[in-house]
């Protein structure tokens, strides 16, 4: 083929605009899965209901819009603390009693809150696919023939800000320290004097934070109704276990590696291939780099 | 005063009532009502429970069933195997012979397969898995077209208006078909796939399924879409996945003529409208009639008919009859047809009053005839479906243009920031 036709001006406008929508795609998954990788990490408990605390930033979005006309981007700062206290609830009241039990016993309590979650949604606020468009939700910015949505590039700029951030809390603060001392040995940590229960709660109360504002910040981009949760969080589970357990830039960076698959495998072999793509990726790391392609060390003799 | 008196006292106002009314109707003739009235299909159900509720009065207040009064037994499916054993329940406990029901494709399956076991009919008035009549059973009836019949009416509408609306021939359209991969959206797409291509020769240039349950990006699609350019879209969409393409596709500035949706569900609920605002603004979607509807366009009972089915409606709801409201009404008052012609719930007889019946279109609620096949399936051609369209905000009815008072616009769709 003539080099000039095979790499013409619409190709390269087609392949500008999928590495875009990969890039901008990766940073929603990455929202998402930081605040997963953490509690994963940490505490080593897979958290089924992370997908509901998304879900229920959508909704804390949603309501602030319409019965306030708060826009996203305040209510941001608002669901931080919001949900860094729902977080420290839950573990109170729900992940405690179970921080010690076996996985089976951590699964069937996060998968009941799961759904206990949902249905409350669902009885709150009833079955409705509900919709918020602030102003920025309908700015198209195009550059060089690629297209994207500003709400969208918000997103992406904070999921960066937002990894970095924790990845500098883990490595240089004191707190970060002890969170990964108690990750890497639980028994050794307690006898080092770490109270590992207050390590947990700050553990959780975190990630479900971020997840509260990966929340607020998608709520403008997809359509908001209880089961919501559900749209993203079998991926974010694919971009942890790639990322490596734990860790923030793993999690950064198997979120692009996700949504490259899933953008190049829609365009190239159709939509309906792109689940396949991901989870075929996700069996061959599972297989040949257990500790996913970033992961610390062992993560996988963690036990999850 | 003591409870029989306040019994006695009830039964005497309440037969006051009825007397008051003039009706002589000797006893209760009960069915079985069974619809999603929790869980997640909950909304969609309680529309539908409210639509057979006002037909039911209807029905009462014109002589009610076989000489005797209407009454439900409703029982709750939210699920493929609650709607199984209430069913059973229904026929075992209750001792009923007839079930209606069932919103959702997911439900009338297991429900009416509980049916059969008992010989008991099953009357579907909404869900449209085309399977639901394919089983052999000799006991379901559905008064509503499945979705391979949805797939017929936009193909029709498609080759029929829009194709002459882009001073084009039917085969030189070039179609894409999108839709969510659910037995619904396979149904619609499929059938429309088939119809297209060898009784119009559109030239199908995609068939793309997804999954709106994990759909996050369509990005890609409208980047090949954008290559392929298609003039019509037939996009099947579920409504968290309909909002989305269609953001997507104006901020990629992908153009095409048309795009086309069949149901409830997606670009048919107002969920869409509400997401979107003006910006929904050309979007087709086939539908029980809607605004405009032109009810001098039935036939003299029909329209007698429609007439007081949308007051009961307005006057219950404060609002314009919705699609749950449709399908439960019209299918409740069909089956009132027939079990007045029937005189029996007795399956046989009940069966060949169901063979006899031939109403042409615009005889009932809808503006629907009836003519049923062998397998218990009213026919395409008499189920007459509409086209409705965003105009605005507001779904509105615009084909057959013979009954409405609407004309489709924005054909063919312009440039996105001029649909207004």
């Amino acid at each position: 083929m003539d080099p000039a036709r095979r790499l013409g001006r619409a190709q390269i406008d087609v392949f500008a605009q999928l590495g875009v929508s990969t890039v901008l795609l990766g940073g929603i998954y990455a929202l998402i899965a930081v605040g997963l990788t953490l509690i994963f990490g940490i505490m080593r408990v897979v958290n089924f209901a992370h997908g509901e605390f998304l879900m229920l930033g959508m909704y804390t979005a949603f309501w602030a819009y319409s019965l306030w006309s708060l826009d996203p981007y305040f209510v941001l700062f608002v669901s931080i603390p919001l949900f860094f206290g729902l977080g420290f609830l839950t573990y109170v009241l729900v992940m405690r009693g179970v921080i010690h039990a076996s996985h089976n016993v951590q699964i069937f309590t996060t998968v009941g809150l799961s759904i206990a979650l949902q249905n409350v949604a669902l009885v709150v606020w009833t079955g409705d696919f509900r919709t918020l468009r602030p102003w920025h939700s309908s700015v198209v910015i195009r550059v060089f023939g690629t297209a994207f949505n500003l709400s969208q590039v918000v997103a992406f700029v904070i999921a960066v800000a937002l990894t970095l951030a924790l990845f500098a809390f883990m490595k240089w603060t004191h707190t970060g320290r002890v969170m990964r001392a108690t990750a890497q040995d639980h028994d050794a940590a307690t006898l080092m004097g770490i109270d590992t229960d207050r390590v947990y709660r700050l553990t959780f109360a975190i990630g479900i934070a971020c997840v509260g504002a990966a929340g607020v910040l998608v709520s403008p981009l997809y359509a908001v109704y209880p089961t919501a949760g559900l749209q993203f969080v079998l991926l974010a589970y694919v971009v942890v276990v790639l990322g490596g357990l734990g860790d923030m830039v793993g999690a950064m960076l198997g979120s692009l590696i996700v949504a490259a698959v899933e953008v190049l495998g829609s365009y190239v072999f159709g939509v309906a291939w792109k689940e396949v793509f991901y989870f075929v990726l996700f069996i061959a790391v599972l297989v040949f780099r257990p500790a996913g392609l970033f992961g610390q060390r062992g993560a996988e003799t963690l036990g999850v | 005063m003591h409870r029989s008196a306040v019994v006695v006292t009830t039964l005497a106002v309440v037969l006051g009532a009825t007397v008051a009314h003039g009706q002589t109707l000797s006893g209760e003739y009960k069915i079985g009502l069974l619809e999603p009235l929790t869980g997640p299909l909950a909304g969609e159900g309680k529309r539908h429970l409210e639509g057979y509720e006002i037909v039911r009065d209807m029905i009462n207040e014109r002589g009610g069933v076989m000489g005797k009064k209407l009454v439900f037994t409703v029982a709750d499916a939210p699920d493929p195997t609650a709607a199984a054993s209430e069913a059973n329940r229904l026929i075992t406990r209750e001792g009923v012979k007839i079930i209606t029901g069932t919103f959702s494709s997911r439900l009338c399956g297991a429900a009416s397969e509980a049916a059969a076991r008992h010989t008991v009919i099953y009357w579907e008035t909404s869900c449209v898995d085309p399977r639901f009549n394919k089983r052999g059973l000799t006991t379901v009836f559905r008064t509503e077209i499945d979705a391979t019949g949805f797939g017929w009416y936009n193909v029709e509408f498609i080759a029929k208006h829009l194709a002459p609306r882009f001073n084009m021939k039917a085969n030189a359209l070039k179609i894409a078909f999108l839709s969510e991969d659910s037995s619904y959206g396979q149904g619609v797409t499929e059938s429309a796939r088939v119809r297209a291509k060898q009784e119009f020769g559109m030239q199908e240039v995609a068939a793309e399924y997804y999954s709106f349950t994990s759909i996050n990006d369509f990005t890609p699609i409208i980047t090949r879409f954008k290559q392929l350019n298609p003039d019509v879209v037939h996009h099947i969409g579920y409504t968290n996945d309909a909002p989305l393409f269609w953001r997507q596709a104006r901020e990629q500035n992908f153009l095409f003529k048309a795009l086309v949706h069949a149901g409830a569900t997606g670009y048919g609920s107002p969920d869409f409208g509400r997401a979107l605002g003006n910006d929904a603004n050309g979007v087709f979607a086939l539908l029980e009639p809607g605004p405009g509807f032109r009810l001098e366009s039935l036939k003299p009972e029909g329209q007698k008919l429609e007439r007081e089915f949308r007051e009961a409606i307005q006057k219950r709801t404060g609002s314009y009859p919705l699609g749950g409201h449709q399908l439960a009404g019209s299918g409740l008052w069909l089956l009132k047809v027939v079990l007045d012609r029937a005189k029996s719930d007795d399956l046989a007889k009940f069966r060949d009053a169901v063979m006899s019946l031939d109403l042409p279109v615009g005889s009932m609620i809808n503006g629907w005839g009836v003519k049923f096949d062998e397998h218990g399936q009213n026919s395409n051609a008499r189920v007459q479906h509409y086209m409705l369209q965003w105009q605005n905000g507001q779904l509105v009815t615009v084909w057959p243009e013979e009954f409405t008072t609407n004309r489709a616009k924005w054909i063919p769709l312009g440039a996105w920031d001029a649909r207004k």
